[in-house]
C-alpha cells in the first residue's frame, strides 16, 4: 500500500496535471503488454527513471519494488517450470513497468485532484468524490485496524499457528469489529456529508481546478510519440537493430 | 421569530420498538447560546438530528406531529437543503473531515451549493479567521490536533453560514482546556454574529454552563424542562437528572439543603466568587 | 500509604519508544508504581500516554530502556503472560465486542487463561452477575445500550482478574450515573489491593478518585505527585493542557482573600463543610435558621 500513498511535495512530477500522468502510466503500461523481448523492455523501464528522480520518489520506489521479492520468486519459479527463464525475466520487467508508473501516479497525485481528473474524464460526481473518499479514509482505516488487533491482544487473544480454517476462524475477532467500526463510521460519515449541503445541487462549484499547462502538452507529445514508435516497432520488428530481439538459451 | 419549532413531535426509529422522542414541543429562538442536557440515552442525539432532518430522511420510522426550521417542514426538504439553515458538528471530527487539506475542507460546504469562486473564496478566509487555523491552511486532516481538527470542522459548517449551528458533544474527546477554547470558539462566533443561535450538547456541564444562555433538559424522549440557565439549574428536575452536576453548583445546594445558603445556585467559578464576596 | 521496595509492581528505566515511522513518542520514562497504588496519567493527546501503557501489557517492545512488570522484563516474557496480569480496558467498546452472545463474549477472554471447564463456566456466570449483564446473557452484543456495552467490554477485562488494570478514558461521555459505576468499581478494585492506572483528561474525576497523578508532556513524565498539587500548579497545567478542578480555583480564591482554609477543601464534603461554618460565622447565623 505504501508504494501509492501521496506525498506532498514541490517537484516538477507534483506540479503536471494528473491527466497526463495517467496518460503516462497507461502508455507505459501498454508498451509493457505489447513487448516481450528483455531488451525492449529494459529500455523502456529505464526512461521511467528521469521521472521517478524528478519526483524524488526513488526510495519510496525501491521499498516498492523490494516488497514485490515474492511475487518475482514465484514469477521465476512457474515460469521456468513452464515456459523458459528468458520469459520470466521480461514477466518481472513488465511488472515493474506497470508498478513503478502508476506508483508515480498515486504517489505525486493528491486525491482530490484525482477526483477532478475523473470528473474531467466525465466520470460522474458521485463515483468520483467516493474514489476520493475511500483514499481520505485509508490511515483512518489502517489506524482503527491496529486498535481492534491491540484490544483483542490485551484480552488474551492470540493469532494462532494451525491449518487454513482455524487460522480464517481465527480473523473473526479482528474482522467483525473492523465491520462494525466501519459500517458506524460510513454512517457518521454520511450523515455529515448531507449536514454539509452534499448533493444539495446539480451546479456544483469547484474551489480547486486543474489545468492542462505547456509542459503537460509537451510531455502529451513526447508520450503520445513513443506510443506511436512503439506501435510502429511491434508491427515492423525489422525497424530496430537485431540484438534488441535477443533472447536467453533457456 | 422561531427558528425550529417542533410540533406535537414524536418519533420511533425503524428498528425499535419505543419511541426516542416523545410529545416534543420546544421553539428554538435566536439570539441565544442553549445547552442540551440528559442522560445517555435521554433521546439528545435523537432531538438534534430531528433538527436538520437527518429523521426522518436519513434514520427512518414513525412520526407524529411536525418539526419546522424557519418555516420549512423537515419531512419534505431535504437536509442537504436544509444544511443551509441548521449546521450540525458533530463528536468525533475524523468521521466529518473528509477532504485532504484544511482548505478544501471548508471550500466543501460552500462547492455542494455551489458558490461562485470569488465568494467561496472570501468565505474561506473568513471562516479561517474566526476559527484561527491559517497555519493549517494546506494541511492534512490526519496531521493535526484532535482540537485543531474540531475547529477545521466548525469553519467547514460556517462556510455554509447557517443560521444556527448544533453541536453534538464536540468536545468530549478533547484535553480540558482545548475543550474550553472551542466552546469559547462557539460563544465569539455566536457574540460576532456569525450565526443567530448556537446548541451544544455537552456533558461536562463544569466548563459549559457559563456559557450558557438557556437550557433545554431532556429525560426518556421527553423535553423536562426549558428555560434560562439559571432558572432550570435551580429547579429540582434539573438536579435530579442525573446529568453532572458541576462541583460549585453541588457545593451550594448542599449549603442550601442544610439551610445555610438561600438565593440562586452559582452557575459558574465567576458567580460562585461573587457569592462569596458579597457574604464577606 | 507508605512505598515499600517490596511491593515495588511497576518499574520503568530509561524508556524510549519510537514507532515504525520514525515518531518518536517516549523519549526517556522513568516510572515506579507500587502494588495497590492508583495512578492517574494525564497530558494532552500525542504526549505518549497510550505508548507507554500499551508497552506494560506487551503490546508494545521498548525500542530503548527497560520495563518490568513485577519480575519479570516485558522484552522477555510471553506477552499471554503480560497480558494475564495487566488488563488494559480501553476506551470504545466497539473495538472488540465481535461474539454472538455477551456470555460467549466472556468466554473468549478466558480462553487461554487454562481454567477447567467448570471453573470457566462458574467464571463466566460471576462475572455476569457481577456486571449486571447476567439477563443479558444470550443476547447478542450489539443490541445492548451504549453503557451496557462498556460494561461488557470492562467485564471483559475484569473477569480475566488482573493485577494491574489499566482504564483508558473511563468516563468520556458518561453521565453521573456511569461515573459512578466506575468509580466504585476503582474502590471495589482498590480494596482488593489492585494496582489501578487511569489514562484520563477528567480533572473533576481525577481530583475526587486518584491519590497520585503523572502529566506526561511530549514523550516525558514532566511531574509526579499528589493529584491535587499537580492540578493546581499553573505551569504544569499549561504543559498539559489542563485547567483547575473547580474546587482548587475556589480554595485558591479564599486563600487570596485571607480567608484561612484547611488544606483538603479541593474534596466536597469538606468544602461544604468549611463554606458551612464560613457563612454561619459571617452571618451569625444559628444551626437551622436562615439569614
Amino acid at each position: 500500500m505504501e508504494a501509492f500513498k501521496f506525498i506532498q511535495k514541490k517537484t516538477i512530477i507534483h506540479i503536471l496535471d494528473p491527466r497526463t500522468k495517467l496518460l503516462l502510466a497507461i502508455i507505459y503500461s501498454i508498451l509493457a503488454i505489447i513487448f516481450e523481448e528483455i531488451f525492449i523492455l529494459f529500455f523502456v523501464f529505464l526512461s521511467l527513471f528521469p521521472f521517478i528522480l524528478a519526483g524524488q520518489l526513488f526510495k519510496k520506489w525501491i521499498k516498492s519494488i523490494r516488497g514485490m521479492t515474492f511475487l518475482f520468486l514465484l514469477l521465476i519459479i512457474f515460469n521456468t517450470l513452464f515456459s523458459t527463464f528468458s520469459r520470466s525475466i521480461s514477466m518481472i520487467i513488465r511488472i515493474m513497468i506497470m508498478v513503478s508508473s502508476f506508483s508515480l501516479f498515486f504517489l505525486t497525485v493528491h486525491p482530490d485532484d484525482l477526483m477532478l481528473s475523473l470528473l474531467s474524464l466525465k466520470v460522474p460526481y458521485n463515483i468520483a468524490f467516493s474514489f476520493s473518499l475511500s483514499f481520505r479514509f485509508v490511515p483512518t482505516i489502517a489506524i482503527e485496524a491496529q486498535n481492534i488487533i491491540d484490544a483483542q491482544k490485551s484480552r488474551g487473544y492470540e493469532m494462532e499457528q494451525g491449518g487454513l480454517i482455524s487460522q480464517a476462524r481465527n480473523l473473526i475477532p479482528l474482522l467483525i469489529p473492523l465491520i462494525v467500526c466501519s459500517l458506524k463510521r460510513a454512517f457518521h460519515i454520511a450523515e455529515s456529508l448531507d449536514s454539509r449541503a452534499f448533493g444539495s445541487t446539480k451546479n456544483r462549484t469547484y474551489y480547486y481546478s486543474i489545468k492542462y499547462a505547456k509542459k503537460d502538452w509537451l510531455l502529451t507529445i513526447i508520450l503520445i510519440s513513443l506510443f506511436i514508435f512503439g506501435v510502429i516497432v511491434k508491427i515492423f520488428p525489422e525497424f530496430l537493430p537485431t540484438w534488441f530481439y535477443w533472447k536467453l538459451k533457456v | 421569530m422561531n427558528l425550529i419549532e417542533f410540533q406535537n413531535f414524536c418519533f420511533r426509529y425503524d428498528h425499535s420498538e419505543d419511541f426516542v422522542l416523545k410529545d416534543i414541543n420546544i421553539n428554538i429562538d435566536s439570539g441565544k447560546f442553549i445547552l442540551m442536557c440528559g442522560i445517555t440515552g435521554s433521546g439528545k442525539t435523537s432531538l438534534v438530528r430531528a433538527m436538520n432532518g437527518l429523521i426522518p430522511q436519513f434514520y427512518h420510522g414513525e412520526i407524529k406531529g411536525n418539526v419546522l426550521v424557519k418555516g420549512k417542514n423537515t419531512k419534505n426538504v431535504p437536509t442537504s437543503t436544509l444544511s443551509r439553515d441548521v449546521g450540525l458538528v458533530f463528536q468525533n471530527p475524523e468521521n466529518q473531515l473528509i477532504a485532504m487539506n484544511v482548505e478544501r475542507e471548508i471550500a466543501f460546504g460552500p462547492e455542494n451549493i455551489g458558490v461562485p469562486w470569488d465568494e467561496m473564496d472570501s468565505r474561506i478566509k473568513e471562516c479561517i479567521k474566526i476559527t484561527d487555523i491559517e497555519h493549517l491552511r494546506k494541511k492534512a486532516p490526519f496531521e493535526i490536533s484532535g482540537g485543531e481538527q474540531q475547529r477545521v470542522a466548525i469553519a467547514s459548517i460556517l462556510a455554509l453560514q447557517p443560521e444556527i449551528i448544533i453541536f453534538d458533544e464536540p468536545t468530549s474527546l478533547l484535553d480540558p482546556k482545548s475543550a474550553i477554547q472551542i466552546l469559547n470558539l462557539l460563544k465569539k462566533i455566536l457574540l460576532e454574529k456569525k450565526v443567530s443561535t448556537i446548541i451544544v450538547i455537552e456533558h461536562r456541564l463544569d466548563i459549559v454552563l457559563p456559557l450558557a444562555d438557556e437550557i433545554i433538559l431532556v429525560d426518556k424522549g421527553r423535553i423536562l424542562e426549558q428555560g434560562e440557565a439559571h432558572n432550570v439549574i435551580n429547579g429540582e428536575k434539573f438536579l435530579n437528572s442525573g446529568v453532572n452536576i458541576p462541583k460549585c453548583v453541588s457545593v451550594f445546594q448542599q449549603l442550601m439543603n442544610q439551610n445555610i445558603f438561600s438565593g440562586k445556585l452559582p452557575i459558574s467559578i465567576e458567580e460562585t466568587k461573587n457569592l462569596i464576596n458579597s457574604i464577606k | 500509604m507508605e512505598k515499600k521496595l517490596e511491593d515495588l509492581q511497576i518499574l520503568v528505566n530509561n524508556l524510549t519508544y519510537h514507532y515504525p515511522d520514525g515518531t518518536i513518542a517516549l523519549k526517556g520514562v522513568n516510572l515506579n508504581i507500587y502494588s495497590g497504588e492508583i495512578v492517574g496519567i494525564m497530558g494532552k493527546n500525542g504526549a505518549g500516554k497510550s505508548t507507554l501503557i500499551k508497552t506494560f501489557n506487551g503490546l508494545l517492545k521498548p525500542t530503548t530502556g527497560v520495563v518490568y512488570i513485577e519480575n519479570d522484563e516485558v522484552n522477555n516474557v510471553l506477552m499471554s503472560k503480560l497480558t494475564k496480569k495487566v488488563g488494559i480496558v480501553f476506551q470504545n467498546p466497539d473495538l472488540q465486542l465481535f461474539a454472538n452472545t455477551v456470555e460467549d463474549e466472556i468466554r473468549f477472554s478466558l480462553k487461554n487463561l487454562n481454567f477447567t471447564k467448570i471453573e470457566l463456566e462458574n467464571q463466566i456466570s460471576l462475572t455476569l452477575e457481577k456486571f449486571k449483564l447476567k439477563k443479558f446473557q444470550n443476547r447478542t452484543p450489539f443490541t445492548l445500550s451504549g453503557g451496557e456495552k462498556k460494561r461488557l467490554a470492562i467485564a471483559s477485562i475484569m473477569c480475566r482478574n488482573p493485577e494491574i488494570i489499566v482504564f483508558d478514558e473511563p468516563t468520556i461521555g458518561q453521565d453521573a450515573e456511569g461515573v459512578k459505576f466506575i468509580r466504585n468499581l476503582i474502590k471495589e478494585k482498590h480494596s482488593e489491593g489492585k494496582t489501578i492506572i487511569i489514562v484520563t483528561h477528567d480533572i473533576e474525576f481525577a481530583i475526587d478518585n486518584i491519590p497520585r497523578t503523572i502529566l506526561m508532556a511530549d514523550g516525558l513524565i514532566i511531574a509526579d505527585g499528589p493529584t491535587n498539587k499537580i492540578l493546581s500548579q499553573d505551569q504544569i497545567l499549561n504543559i498539559g493542557y489542563l485547567i483547575s478542578p473547580q474546587l482548587i480555583i475556589l480554595s485558591k480564591f479564599l486563600i487570596d482573600l485571607k480567608i484561612k482554609v484547611p488544606e483538603d477543601v479541593y474534596i466536597k464534603e469538606n468544602m461544604v463543610q468549611f463554606l458551612g461554618s464560613y457563612f454561619k460565622d459571617k452571618m451569625g447565623i444559628t444551626e437551622g435558621g436562615k439569614p
